[in-house]
């Protein structure tokens, strides 16, 4: 299972280990194979990415994350509004050469599949559907938990931190 | 926070935020305008047509690797005006250090208060509490004529006495100092609760 640290003050820290991270990108990219998308990203409800597969190299993916996240923030206080209870689970934006489709996997994940309009949206929901099954199975997986037992942020390193920001912030 | 183990990424979200016109996005502006190409992505700003924040604005800053991990720091602006409220608090989502930008014109203080109320009452919904929460602030606009005494603004904004810094943002005076400030108060809080 993704394991999620929570921190005295309430907030959550949410680590990935590296097992995990392999079949998210084994999945990313099959998904991409059999639906022939143009770019396919997984990424946290905060807007981080965690890994991304297909045509990306001219594409801000790091910024496309962070919209994404907001748009389903956007949408979730939108049903409210209209009195649906549930979240949308499902976003999409239809242009005139290229289509998205945001699906969220978890409460706390979802995926982007950036799509040419060749491609039917059938053929995308069908294949999207059984890659967040799989998704959903690999982040509750929980026989790697006990491996992550180092703490990434030691006094050390807060140390090299704060002298690497004052280079950066001359 | 989001840690990828298998990337060896650390990333982080700093949320800026204030009433509307205290410079939040002229912070981010600032940074995005002095830092190494290398080292930023770009600044995104949904911004209405009169150059007010709508949504959002995102950057995010690298500094390079440190003991083999890789800090990435993403950094968001709130729309500040009341009725975006809804707004702000979805992008407190995830939210590990934020940085109140009010503003020192005294007839702005009460928006000041106001937004300050607004920010603990989003926070406690994600469980989170201003008294523990890594959060700095900084009084900008300190270059204005009448600005507010440093002790009014600390006596009425003040009340956990964390960090403060004074700021002129759009010449970035006070603009690093604070978001170091931020950075650190992350990192020391992460590591006093492991």
């Amino acid at each position: 299972m993704v394991q999620t640290r929570k921190l005295k003050d309430g907030s959550r820290q949410i680590i990935l280990n590296g097992k995990q991270y392999d079949v998210i990108t084994k999945v990313l990219s099959e998904l991409a194979t059999k639906t022939k998308a143009s770019a396919i990203l997984f990424a946290d409800m905060s807007g981080q990415l965690i890994s991304q597969r297909g045509n990306t190299d001219n594409m801000n993916t790091t910024v496309l994350s962070a919209l994404a996240a907001s748009d389903f923030a956007a949408t979730s206080e939108m049903a409210k509004l209209v009195g649906e209870e549930a979240k949308f689970k499902l976003l999409f934006h239809e242009g005139e050469k290229r289509n998205v489709y945001l699906s969220n996997v978890g409460d706390n994940f979802f995926l982007v599949v950036v799509f040419d309009v060749s491609v039917t949206l059938g053929l995308i929901r069908i294949y999207t559907k059984k890659a967040i099954e799989d998704l959903v199975t690999v982040l509750e997986d929980t026989s790697d938990d006990d491996k992550i037992d180092e703490n990434i942020i030691d006094s050390d390193f807060s140390t090299l931190l704060g002298n690497a920001l004052d280079d950066t912030f001359k | 926070m989001f840690i990828n183990w298998a990337l060896q990424e650390i990333n982080l979200k700093i949320v800026y935020y204030g009433p509307g016109m205290s410079g939040k996005t002229t912070n981010l502006e600032y940074i995005h305008s002095k830092l190494d190409p290398s080292l930023k992505g770009d600044l995104v700003s949904l911004k209405t047509k009169e150059d007010r924040t709508i949504f959002f604005d995102f950057m995010q800053i690298e500094v390079g690797r440190i003991k083999g991990k890789k800090p990435k720091f993403n950094l968001y602006t709130v729309p500040g005006q009341v009725y975006y409220a809804s707004s702000r608090k979805v992008i407190l989502n995830g939210v590990d250090g934020i940085v109140f930008v009010a503003d020192s014109q005294p007839h702005r203080m009460e928006a000041n208060i106001e937004t300050l109320l607004d920010l603990e009452n989003n926070l406690k919904q994600d469980s989170h509490t201003l008294e523990s929460f890594p959060w700095v602030i900084q009084y900008n606009k300190r270059d204005l004529p009448g600005a507010e005494s440093i002790d009014v603004l600390q006596k009425r904004l003040n009340f956990f006495n964390v960090p403060y810094f004074e700021g002129v943002a759009v010449r970035g005076d006070g603009v690093f100092n604070t978001l170091k400030a931020v950075i650190n108060g992350v990192v020391q809080n992460v590591q006093n609760q492991l």
